[in-house]
């Protein structure tokens, strides 16, 4: 999982208003205020998806129920918002998989290389009906009071650089800037370049400097973060893929009344297709942004099959690895989820 | 007596090198990390941040009761200094007690975060050690603290303490070292 | 209850006690009343999310550089290189301080350090000439505040921490050059009229050969800068690895080249350092939990509106700011006050228009002033404990300072190109 810890503590204002007098068919539901913390800030893709996901309850439930959207920053950092959610400080949050702070190591198997389908459409797929994730790895969370209800996708990573990254030997010698962990040594070092964790606020300078040389993001969030002025090229690479969960705290879900459950599965259900537009949406403005930018010119490099069969070709011995050196990983779930991909990529 | 004795100056020597040695192995992890990079490309220093942030936390917490005994704790003492003798002294007393308590009372609420890190079995990025290692520190230090605090109270009780105010143990208040003799009047620009 | 609370940590605070018991016992406070359901624990991590930032890390190392170089000679070497030149013109010594406090903040970061390397020598110095001692220390006390202007800067590296998305650290430091030169030029104009109001004798004139000595001895520490600054700039470290840089080039000049420190005295100033940085970062950690819990009850939304309203011009914003960290840094440590109070402003401060980095610069120096002006500025007492002088001796002179840079002050709100010119 490749999640940016970005933001400002730009909180929310509005306090929430959920006590007013319910509509016509709140005699349904009982009157009550959820919080709903994301990653990102307003106009983000997960932050949009919990404003949506917020309406979309308040409307079903005859304005009984209240979902208040929060932005990152305002709970603390991104380990705190899991924390907050696994003790039932907040209801639901929407996270990456890798900020559960080491809690389950299978999250990790969303930053393998080449694992998932190229094409965003056949990742949704996979995300929304594999088996191995919403059964089997949503369990492994389960044992943390973190209920993932829903994966899905907010496109995938690209690699910015100078070099105009092409082939796994442009790699050679370069300083690639990403969470670092043995699974992202070994990933890179496949490709013969090493990794530097770098925080955040230093990123920019740093590639504008090339003390770090490369990073990965999805299109949407290089443009806003404008790393594409301090880099000459991006590589739409598909080597994985910007993972979200939609999660919910485990006894506060076991513990709603059955209707009410069935309007949260239900809506998180349909959110499945509006969030897949959405970050597609997102992610081809941002494209289309760097473009534009007469001023920084970028070039923009989308692998051909033939080139992605070499990073295939390289990345697969490191998904051995992760099966069988990965501290703490659930191998079955690999295998499965494994299975569940070539299907789908077999249609 | 002299068992205690042995202990007090065995522990102060532990966390003065703890102290001492958390500060230079922050130096060259992140030195190391710079040179590693910068000449050899190479990541060989990729733990450079993770023992870092363990050594920090380290010399923070146990840097607690240290600062204490040598009575080095930052606070704003311009009110404190004007005081007499006498009123200095029981204010010395009072802070060093209570503060006392609330280290003990922290001590008490950080156990508790521990266990809570212990059973979660959360393991660090880089490393992977159980991230309760490093966390299990915070009590120590609050528990080490609090009895350093009841020590600094307790002293202000002694007899060598009959025309001295003691900040920490091994700090007698500045204040009765030099007579100052300055007036509201010799204020002027 | 939110004011008596506060009433009772600026109580607590002005009885001496630890400035960490205020910053632990308010948020736990709140919690116990406010969110008793909450599990304490969320609270407690925050002792470790407040330390275990990356960025920090440059805090006990910048003081550890600094450390090394009080103990050996680069402090001596920078005097005199600096008296030569400029010590005979009238007001020379005052000029010399504030040069060298300059210099050696450009090369350190720290304040305390800065007063002590610099100022220790120099009081004597200046006595000697014929100053009153609460002259030359209010000279030290305010010259000693640039090392938090001109890069390195603490005070910068916590801010950006603070401000978060992406404020460069080293964009701040470059901003910081234009208004860390224009206090030390104020000063050394005051310095230069101080000297022919109160007659200050002339110290003797440095001849040339002697000059170029001078200065072939300091060419070492004169270096420091330049590898620090082109070092980040040509991107071969980022500002919190410069921190470590230094350390490197403070053991190579003083243990390596001038043989002023022993390899094995630098475990004893790694202990200072250590309980420097223990004092420090514990009121980091408790800035911590009070600023969460803080975050968590959207007070800082509250403050914003109530003192901004809803909105507010550029120029009103750095305004209400300036006064916010100067009174807040009067009182308490401006590492803290920084921690706490950045994370209030900067939005309604980006939503104002205002340029983060400028804001930086503004806040930087606002922590600086307040930090060193009475009643209870922190660096009155470190002056006050390092020359082991009185309070009100430490204070009497500081008043024109204190003047100079509230002026510099509004010409940095009033022209942000002060700031941004050079990024
Ligand atoms: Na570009
Ligand atoms: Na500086």
């Amino acid at each position: 999982g490749g999640g940016e810890e970005e933001g400002t503590d730009e909180g929310n204002s509005g306090e929430d208003s959920g006590s007013e007098g319910g509509e016509e068919a709140s005699g349904e539901f009982e009157e009550q205020s959820w919080q709903f913390v994301t990653e990102e800030l307003k106009g983000e893709v997960q932050y949009e998806y919990a404003a949506e996901f917020a309406k979309r309850i308040n409307e079903k439930s005859g304005g009984a129920i209240t979902v208040e959207p929060l932005e990152y920053g305002a709970l603390g950092s991104e380990v705190d918002q899991a924390q907050l959610l696994q003790q039932g400080g907040v209801q639901l949050a929407v996270m990456s998989p890798g900020f559960t702070g080491g809690q389950v190591p299978d999250g990790q198997i969303f930053s393998l290389h080449y694992f998932f389908p190229s094409d965003q459409e056949k990742v949704q797929e996979v995300l929304t009906n594999s088996e191995a994730l919403n059964t089997d790895l949503r369990a492994k969370y389960e044992e943390h009071s973190i209920s993932p209800l829903a994966f899905w996708t907010e496109g995938a990573m690209a690699w910015t650089s100078n070099v105009g990254i092409e082939s796994p030997s442009d790699w050679e010698g370069l300083n690639m800037r990403v969470q670092e962990s043995p699974l992202m040594r070994e990933t890179y070092d496949a490709y013969g370049a090493t990794v530097q964790s770098l925080s955040w606020s230093e990123l920019y300078t740093a590639l504008d400097r090339e003390t770090v040389d490369a990073q990965e993001n999805p299109l949407f969030f290089i443009e806003s973060a404008s790393f594409h002025e301090v880099q000459d090229s991006i590589t739409i690479s598909h080597h994985n893929n910007y993972v979200a969960m939609t999660t919910v705290n485990t006894e506060w879900y076991n513990g709603l009344d059955d209707n009410v459950k069935q309007l949260v599965d239900e809506t998180v259900a349909e959110m499945q297709d509006w969030v897949f537009d959405e970050q597609k949406a997102q992610n081809e403005a941002g494209l289309e942004a760097i473009k534009a930018d007469e001023e920084n010119p970028t070039e923009i490099i989308e692998l051909t099959d033939e080139q992605i069969a070499e990073f295939k070709k390289a990345a697969e011995p490191v998904h051995e690895y992760y099966k069988n050196e990965v501290e703490g990983i659930d191998p079955a779930i690999y295998d499965k989820l494994k299975e569940e991909i070539a299907a789908v990529e077999g249609e | 007596m002299k068992v205690f004795q042995l202990l007090d100056k065995f522990i102060m020597k532990l966390e003065e090198f703890i102290l001492s040695f958390s500060i230079i192995l922050i130096s060259i992890m992140i030195v190391g990390n710079v040179i590693a990079r910068e000449i050899f490309n190479s990541g060989a220093f990729y733990f450079a941040y993770e023992v870092s942030k363990f050594a920090i936390v380290i010399a923070t917490f146990i840097g607690i009761s240290y600062a204490a005994r040598k009575g080095r704790h930052i606070s704003m003492s311009a009110f404190y200094d004007f005081a007499p003798f006498k009123v200095r002294k029981i204010m010395m007393i009072i802070i060093n007690f209570v503060t006392a308590i609330v280290m003990f009372v922290m001590a008490y609420f950080t156990f508790n975060f521990v266990m809570f890190e212990y059973e979660t079995g959360a393991i660090t990025t880089s490393l992977e050690v159980p991230r309760y290692f490093m966390s299990v520190i915070i009590p120590i230090g609050f528990i080490s603290a609090g009895i350093q605090f009841l020590r600094n109270t307790f002293i202000n009780f002694t007899k060598k303490a009959k025309d001295k105010v003691y900040l920490g143990i091994d700090a007698v208040d500045y204040n009765d070292e030099e007579k100052k003799d300055i007036k509201m009047e010799d204020i002027s620009i | 209850m939110l004011t008596t609370l506060l009433s009772i940590m600026i109580v607590l605070l002005l009885l001496n006690f630890p400035m960490m018991i205020p910053l632990i016992i308010a948020p736990v406070i709140i919690m116990l009343i406010y969110n008793p359901n909450l599990s304490m624990d969320l609270l407690m991590k925050q002792l470790l999310t407040g330390i275990e930032s990356p960025v920090l890390l440059c805090v006990p190392l910048f003081i550890f550089a600094a450390d090394i170089m009080t103990s050996g000679k680069t402090s001596q070497r920078l005097l005199d290189f600096i008296g030569a030149f400029v010590g005979h013109i009238r007001g020379g010594y005052a000029v010399t301080t504030a040069a060298a406090c300059t210099l050696f903040g450009a090369i350190s970061g720290s304040t305390q350090a800065t007063v002590v390397a610099i100022g220790r020598p120099m009081r004597e110095k200046l006595l000697k000439i014929g100053y009153r001692d609460s002259s030359a220390i209010a000279l030290i006390i305010n010259s000693s505040d640039v090392a938090l202007l001109v890069p390195p800067s603490i005070g910068m590296i916590i801010y950006a921490l603070a401000a978060g998305s992406g404020v460069s650290v080293g964009d701040l430091f470059i901003a910081g050059i234009i208004p860390g030169i224009m206090v030390f030029l104020a000063f050394a104009i005051y310095s230069v009229i101080y000297a022919k109001v109160k007659n200050i004798p002339l110290a003797e004139k440095v001849s040339w050969p002697d000059r170029f000595k001078f200065f072939r001895k300091a060419l070492l520490p004169l270096g420091f800068p330049v590898i620090i600054v082109g070092g980040i700039y040509m991107g071969y470290f980022t500002p919190v690895e410069a921190s470590g840089i230094s350390v490197l080039y403070a053991i190579i000049l003083e243990v390596l080249v001038y043989k002023t420190i022993p390899w094995k005295k630098l475990p004893s100033i790694a202990l200072s350092t250590g309980l420097v940085t223990s004092a420090v970062f514990i009121l980091v950690a408790g800035g911590q939990l009070f600023t969460w819990v803080l975050g968590y009850a959207r007070i800082p939304q509250q403050i914003t509106e109530a003192v901004l309203g809803s909105d507010p011009s550029a120029m009103y914003v750095l305004l209400i700011v300036s006064i916010f960290f100067f009174v807040g840094c009067m009182f308490v440590d401006p590492i803290v006050v920084i921690l706490i109070l950045t994370p209030i402003f900067v939005p309604a401060a980006e939503t104002a228009g205002v340029d983060l980095i400028h804001l930086g610069i503004i806040v930087t120096f606002q922590a600086a002033l307040g930090s060193a002006t009475p009643p209870f500025g922190v660096d009155i007492f470190t002056a006050s404990a390092v020359f082991k002088k009185p309070y009100l001796e430490v204070i009497r002179s500081t008043p024109p300072f204190i003047v100079i840079l509230l002026v510099i002050g509004a010409l940095l709100i009033l022209f942000p190109q002060l700031s941004l010119a050079l990024i």
